[in-house]
């Protein structure tokens, strides 16, 4: 590859290195270097070349928020999100029916305390605009919302008169909907 | 046509050029190129972001090699995918179909005798 050439193209994909993780850079930087043969065997100058390589690509912004777009750990923060209201009421429904008033005041401060944490955690990672932090959030939120669901189980288990059905609805759909979430914001 | 014409069926347009045979990001737009004869204009740069969707989904598997020096991403449509590919294609057809003779009807726009 030309010098002048490839410090377009290298500058080019220094901005996506900047905000994109390495495997993905790899293979855009391939489609680039493809891209640039392409116009080179069209009869243009290596440095003409480069630049329309670059241009077809398109901007860098562009494809950082496509690739955050389909973020898993984003997606799964969505998700997260869109039927946590649900889960939420499954539980409120449990703790009400199994009158588990006896949980001390702190551990009910702290348990809402860390709830608004791992929404906002989510909530940064749905809406967000870079892919790192789309990421590092969603994966926190994922895990902070399983944690919370472990707690909570645990202390209903031992907290309630009874256990019943509302308490195993509630246990079974934040099973599922956290362990659902958190394998696709893990995956890499 | 440019890339927000094509909003709703670049993921069908996508797994149709993965139908021929595994492919790497620049061969699926080569291949999009040479079946529209160049008419379709997408900037690059967002069939990438596309083909890690349709991964996620399950439609295509993508799979790393080495090709002079490089590191190379190439997808293959999957068993899913084959059947998304094949219901989109027939959901097209339809659509294609009721919108033509929607819009070539010239009995609608002869004026009502009555």
């Amino acid at each position: 590859m030309h010098a002048s050439e490839s410090r377009l193209i290298s500058s080019y994909l220094e901005v996506l290195a900047a905000q994109l993780p390495a495997s993905i850079v790899e293979e855009l930087a391939d489609g680039l270097a493809e891209t640039h043969r392409f116009y080179l065997r069209q009869g243009l100058a290596p440095e003409r070349a480069a630049e329309s390589a670059v241009a077809e690509f398109g901007e860098p912004e562009a494809i950082v928020a496509g690739f955050t777009r389909v973020n898993p750990a984003r997606r799964a923060a969505s998700r997260l999100l869109g039927i946590g209201p649900a889960v939420g009421a499954c539980w409120a429904a449990a703790l009400i029916t199994g009158r588990a008033w006896g949980v001390p005041l702190p551990a009910r401060i702290l348990l809402g305390l860390a709830l608004i944490t791992c929404i906002g955690l989510l909530a940064a990672a749905a809406l967000g605009r870079g892919y790192r932090l789309a990421a590092r959030t969603g994966v926190a939120g994922c895990i902070g919302m399983t944690a919370l669901d472990l707690v909570l189980i645990t202390g209903v288990t031992f907290a309630v008169t009874s256990v019943t059905w509302v308490t195993v609805a509630a246990m079974a759909a934040s099973i599922a909907v956290t362990a659902r979430a958190l394998r696709p914001a893990l995956a890499r | 046509m440019r890339a927000e014409e094509l909003k709703g069926h670049l993921d069908a347009v996508l797994l149709a050029a993965l139908e021929g045979g595994p492919r790497h990001g620049y061969a699926v737009i080569e291949a999009l190129r040479q079946s529209t004869a160049g008419r379709l204009d997408l900037p690059t740069g967002t069939i990438y972001p596309a083909l890690r969707r349709l991964e996620q989904a399950g439609l295509i598997t993508g799979s790393w090699s080495v090709v002079g020096g490089r590191r190379r991403r190439e997808y293959q449509l999957t068993a899913a995918g084959v059947r998304a590919l094949s219901g989109r294609r027939a959901d097209w057809r339809d659509f294609s179909a009721i919108v033509t003779a929607a819009l070539e009807d010239r009995a609608c726009m002869r004026p009502n005798p009555a």
